[in-house]
């Protein structure tokens, strides 16, 4: 387990503000954020690369807040992997069992037994110039995980890799955190890489966590805006619950149209900032009967784009939405730019932030 | 013309490295030019001379042991204080730069009027040669306190340029590795560094070897005693025996040539990239 308690740290006009984090031991946990977010400083500051300027670091509940970084017990692999030039594949990663009093050949057995474990065998005797990307980022991750670890610490450990080269690796990480049961931090800004690795994240922004929770939640329940966002979710709406309906229901008004919501969004009067997810919008064909009338609404497809996975369709009725649909769901609709379409928003679907 | 890992080159990019290697075989060609003038020009009694005369041997030998140890005395200093100008923040380093890379400025002849003014006018120099016992001013240890002041700071400028140019992350990986701050230097930022501190080294070396003026001034040029080739070379020519001093300078060339290939030939065994 590793643990940052009200975590603080200032560069420049930049501040890490009073992080607190837990992952629990043996959990691989993804650390999103956007570029200049603050995920690297917290990083270093987790290894004692950084001193923070207050708040303390647990792992096992004791507190490695002054210790230096070799004395941590911290595997950590940075975004460019910083593969020492001089020395060999080999040396490489032995380099931390070599600062131990390790025996020459009981290094060259753990060498090799970690070089198999992510297959780079056959690169023991070759130097650091030449090797693919995605060789590098073993070689890194062999060389952090030599000295066994209590923490992995992975920075952004794909984002130079190829799509191809990307999933294959992320597939190894998952692998090697099933062996070897590490706790692990892994960095990246990329939603796709942390749904391949990861159950659990935290989102930060401006060196603040903005939530903490298992990645579905984070996709489908955000705390705020930010959070909606950075989870590519654009139909955020504003809006003030103006009644409630027959079955309590509360009802938005947003523009003039009324949007029923669901259980517990509020008050009437409340201001209420809401969202549903692209793929969670219904788009029907304009005449399709629906026994359930709330939040039917008719709608035009204003743009549509193959996006590979699913087919992006903007739409402009009484509102604007965007919905992503199988292209199953698409070529059955026969539509195209300007078609008129019936659009179903189910209150379930719909989250009010912050609620 | 070009390197067969190197970009498809079009007329201008020829052209371009044409340029390039013109300037390269102008310069070349000048400095062999000069050399075969002066083999040309001096006959052979007087390479004789200066092969057999006990006294030019001991001034070659004067020469490189003292250039050598100028050297590893300035690399001595330059390592640490490369890596401290490169690493730290303090109070003050502005300054403490410029007073390091002063000596590269300073008129060569004034280093000598320095040195003297110091160890013969002030308490503290007086005090190191009477109390403590080291002499400097016509001595040999002189020579290599000279060459020191003259040269160091080529050292000291490249030890840091070369620390500057590598990527502390290295050495924050080797502290979450298990290093210290001395293991990460020692085993990391050294290695890295070591091109840009070897090429220090060998500029040192070359200021320190062909250095005379501050040398005529602070241990004077005593045959068997302080003399070193390149005074003798000043002192020939200043009574006008000009081909025993071009015989010398020509010994001189021939050694600061064998020693940079030397270099080169070893270095590159062990990869070093100079």
């Amino acid at each position: 387990m590793i643990r940052a308690k009200k975590l603080s740290y200032g560069v420049g006009d930049f501040r890490l503000r009073q992080l607190d984090l837990e992952v629990a031991a043996g959990q691989y946990f993804v650390l999103l954020g956007p570029p200049g977010s603050g995920k690297t400083i917290f990083l270093e500051c987790l290894c004692g690369l950084k001193r923070a300027s207050s708040g303390q670091v647990f792992i096992d509940d004791r507190d490695i807040t002054t210790l230096e970084p070799r004395l941590r017990g911290i595997g950590y692999v940075p975004q460019d992997y910083a593969l020492f030039g001089h020395l060999s594949v080999r040396e490489n990663i032995a380099f931390g069992l070599r600062t131990r009093s390790i025996g020459q050949k009981e290094v060259a057995r753990k060498v090799t037994e970690t070089a198999d474990m992510l297959g780079i065998r056959h690169l023991l005797k070759r130097g650091i110039a030449g090797l693919s990307g995605g060789e590098k980022q073993r070689t890194a991750l062999a060389r952090a995980l030599t000295l066994e670890p209590k923490v992995l610490l992975l920075d952004e450990p794909v984002c130079a890799l190829d799509e191809c080269t990307r999933q294959e690796v992320c597939a190894l990480l998952c692998r090697v955190h099933e062996q070897l049961g590490l706790t692990t931090i892994h960095v990246s800004h990329n939603l796709q890489e942390a749904f391949s690795v990861a159950d659990r994240a935290a989102i930060l922004d401006g060196g603040t966590l903005q939530q903490v929770g298992a990645l579905g939640e984070l996709l489908r329940r955000p705390g705020n805006e930010f959070v909606a966002r950075f989870m590519r979710c654009e139909n955020i709406f504003f809006g003030e619950i103006a009644r409630k309906d027959a079955d309590g229901m509360p009802e938005a008004v947003v523009d003039g149209i009324s949007l029923c919501l669901p259980d517990s969004s509020g008050d009437l009067g409340d201001k209420v900032e809401f969202m549903i997810r692209p793929e969670d919008v219904l788009v029907v064909p304009l005449d399709r009967p629906n026994g359930d009338q709330r939040n039917h609404f008719s709608s035009r497809v204003e743009h549509w784009r193959d996006c590979g996975d699913y087919i992006r369709v903007e739409l402009n009725g009484q509102f604007k939405l965007v919905a992503h649909m199988t292209h199953a769901a698409f070529t059955e609709l026969k539509a195209d730019n300007s078609s008129e379409l019936g659009v179903i928003l189910r209150p379930e679907k719909v989250h009010v932030l912050g609620a | 013309m070009t390197k067969s890992n190197s970009a498809v080159m079009g007329w201008r990019g020829r052209v371009f490295a044409a340029g390039g290697l013109f300037f390269v075989a102008v310069f070349v060609t000048f400095i062999v030019s000069l050399i075969a003038a002066d083999i040309f020009y001096i006959d052979k009694e007087a390479v004789t001379e200066v092969l057999t005369s006990p006294f030019i041997r001991h001034a070659l030998w004067m020469s490189l042991w003292t250039s050598v140890l100028t050297t590893l005395l300035s690399l001595l200093f330059a390592i640490p204080m490369g890596y401290a100008l490169s690493r730290y923040d303090f109070p003050g380093k502005v300054l403490v730069d410029a007073i390091v890379d002063l000596p590269i400025v300073f008129p060569p002849l004034v280093a000598g009027l320095t040195l003297l003014v110091f160890f013969s006018q002030t308490s503290p120099g007086r005090w190191i040669e009477d109390s403590l016992g080291w002499e400097f001013v016509f001595q040999p240890k002189g020579i290599v306190l000279c060459q020191f002041l003259v040269s160091a700071s080529f050292a000291i400028r490249s030890a840091r340029t070369a620390f500057d140019e590598v990527d502390r992350r290295y050495e924050n990986v080797a502290m979450t590795l298990g290093c210290s701050h001395w293991g990460s230097f020692r085993r990391v930022s050294l290695p890295l560094a070591k091109n840009g501190i070897i090429a220090g080294g060998i500029l040192t070396w070359a200021r320190a070897l062909g250095l005379f003026g501050p040398l005529l001034i602070f241990v004077g040029s005593f045959r068997g005693r302080t003399e070193v080739l390149s005074t003798t070379i000043f002192l020939e020519t200043s009574v006008g025996n000009l081909e025993v001093a071009l015989a010398v300078a020509l010994l001189l060339v021939f050694v600061a040539i064998i020693a940079l290939i030397m270099i080169r030939v070893i270095g590159h065994g062990r990869g070093v990239k100079l």
